[in-house]
């Protein structure tokens, strides 16, 4: 369960002018595999990422989640945002439960299931915090619990440390990799940090700019289960150096 | 385990935490004090020089303005008098005319919420009820209360309805302006997250859209209600016979300046009391953004 299929997928915003934010997109992402997505700024990893989550349409090409056409937003593909848009007025803890509660789940049902990930997040104490008295590592850390939730089958996310300091970054994707290492769910994950990028996934599909295609895949093949350690281990370096020869190229286009 | 050290230094930083607050007590009472001092300075400023001006005759430009003196008389009859058949029909109904004034601004804002907050949500959420709403509520958002007097006078009478009428139209569209304008500004993203936990679309409109749109909703809400002092007023001078604006009109017309003076202070005080209320309220409901602004 969790199988992304991209079929020759294009999405193009109409407006003054038309953007072709996609095009002939092709990519299959299985069952609990983690694929970042690579790319400079506005070459459409957010677009390719909204119209997975059910955000945009797209314009034509087919999008497959598990076998089924994707036609709206729902609890089964999580999306963790950039800016974490967590309820302000909502506690931590009712951030958390917000998904369970609007789909009418039974309390009893999610209960210590929200209180267990609220845990693994390490975030226990700040249950009844407000977002605006979380540090932005802490609320990117509600943003992911209250998406676990849900269990969903894929987890889709934007950028979700771009916006945090160097060392709380760091912090936060060991997190990811221990949850994920659990979990095993789906994970499709923008970047435009390489070192990130190489430490958590299994494959990295790398993006041009206008119109938005996936130019390269790479696999890494660095030994699970990983952590912030592997990052200055000699096949480290070397996938790095592949990668950015990779981008140089592209750039002389 | 917490060793003897441990405990008398986590003692000692209660106690400073304890200190701390008490002298942030004291600050913000002093703070508070130099506030209201601060504020009343012009108004006692005019009150003085007005007695002064008008010392000896008790009157100013030639008897049409009475002394502050004769005002503060004036309402303390009226407040405290005897009620009856005296020599003076307002003593002792200050009160009475307060609650009448004041019932009907209630009503006729709490009926504008019920209808202005629903319809400037769906103007602000839904394409269509914009497109049928909004250019309808804009052709008759120009027209001044006042200009409705005597539509309303004609259509209810000299009745309450009357009044209440032209109070709920006056709050009525700054709040449903207001509250459109917040649901549109609601971030795009929050909608998003709450689409993506499963919320249908009622769900978004009332826990997303809603508390989303309360600051500004808020904004609204004190407008409409300094308008809905402002209509109280104007159609209690016209269109029915008890409140403030009634006695303010009926004294102006016998002569009795002190009256209307009394009269005007307190639609004054009335409506700083009612927009504190509001004020207080806003800040309950909206501790989570207070928390976020700059000012704390
Ligand atoms: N809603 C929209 N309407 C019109 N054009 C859009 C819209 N969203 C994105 N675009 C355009 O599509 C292109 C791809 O945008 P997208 O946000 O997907 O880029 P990105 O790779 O996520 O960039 P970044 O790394 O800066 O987030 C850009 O040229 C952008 O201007
Ligand atoms: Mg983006």
């Amino acid at each position: 369960m969790g199988t992304i299929t991209f079929n020759d997928v294009s999405k193009i915003y109409s407006g003054q002018r038309e953007v072709r934010a996609l095009e002939d997109v092709s990519l299959t992402i299985n069952e609990g595999e983690f694929v970042a997505l690579l790319g400079p700024s506005g070459c459409g990893k957010s677009t390719l990422l909204n119209v997975l989550a059910g955000f945009e349409k797209v314009s034509s090409g087919k999008l497959l989640f598990d076998g089924t056409p994707i036609s709206k937003p729902g609890p089964d593909r999580g999306v963790v945002f950039q800016e974490a848009a967590l309820f302000p007025w909502l506690t931590v803890w009712q951030n958390v439960i917000f998904g369970p509660q609007v789909q009418g789940i039974a309390r009893a049902d999610y209960e210590s299931r929200a209180r267990q990930l609220l845990d693994l997040v390490g975030l226990s104490s700040f249950a009844d915090a407000l977002p605006v008295q979380l540090s932005g590592g802490m609320r990117q850390r509600v943003g992911i619990a209250r998406v676990l939730v849900m269990n969903p089958r894929a987890l889709l996310m934007d950028e979700p440390f771009g916006a945090l300091d160097a060392q709380t970054r760091l912090s936060m994707q060991q997190l990811l990799l221990d949850v994920w290492q659990k979990l095993n769910t789906t994970v499709l994950f923008v970047t435009h940090d390489i070192d990130e990028a190489i430490l958590l996934s299994d494959r990295i599909c790398v993006m041009s700019a206008r119109p938005g295609r996936i130019i390269k895949t790479i696999p890494i093949e660095l030994a699970r289960p990983r952590s912030i350690a592997s990052l200055t281990s000699p096949e480290f370096v070397a996938y790095k150096a592949e990668i950015m020869s990779d981008i140089r190229i592209t750039d002389h286009h | 385990m917490s060793s003897p050290t441990e405990r008398i230094s986590s003692d000692t930083g209660d106690k400073r935490k304890a200190v701390s607050s008490w002298t942030g007590l004291s600050l913000v009472a002093g703070r508070g004090a130099r506030r209201i001092a601060l504020a009343l300075i012009l108004p006692l400023a005019v009150i003085v020089i007005w007695q002064f001006a008008g010392q000896g005759t008790g009157n100013l430009f030639g008897g049409v303005l009475p002394t502050p003196d004769r005002v503060w008389n004036a309402w303390q009859i009226w407040a405290f008098g005897p009620t009856g058949m005296g020599l003076n029909p307002y003593s002792g109904t200050w009160l009475a005319n307060v609650l009448f004034s004041a019932e009907r601004v209630g009503k006729g804002f709490l009926f504008a919420i019920l209808v202005g907050v629903p319809v400037g949500i769906a103007i602000g959420w839904n394409r269509i009820a914009a497109g049928a709403l909004d250019p309808t509520i804009q052709l008759l958002r120009p027209i001044p209360i006042t200009a409705w007097l005597p539509f309303s006078i004609a259509v209810f009478g000299i009745k309450d309805v009357g009044a209440i009428f032209l109070i709920s139209l006056g709050a009525f569209f700054p709040i449903v302006l207001n509250t459109a304008q917040g649901a549109r500004d609601v971030e795009r993203n929050l909608i998003r997250a709450s689409l993506m936990m499963g919320a249908g679309r009622w769900t978004v409109l009332r826990r997303v859209v809603l508390p989303a749109s309360l600051p500004s909703i808020f904004t609204g809400l004190r407008i409409g209600l300094g308008i809905g002092w402002t209509a109280v007023i104007v159609a209690e001078m016209v269109a029915v016979k008890s409140g403030l604006g009634y006695v303010l009109w009926d004294a102006y017309y016998v002569g009795r300046m002190d009256v209307v003076i009394a009269d005007m202070v307190s639609i004054g005080l009335l409506g700083l009391l009612s927009d504190f209320v509001i004020l207080q309220i806003e800040r309950w409901v909206l501790n989570w953004r207070r928390l976020q602004s700059y000012q704390s």
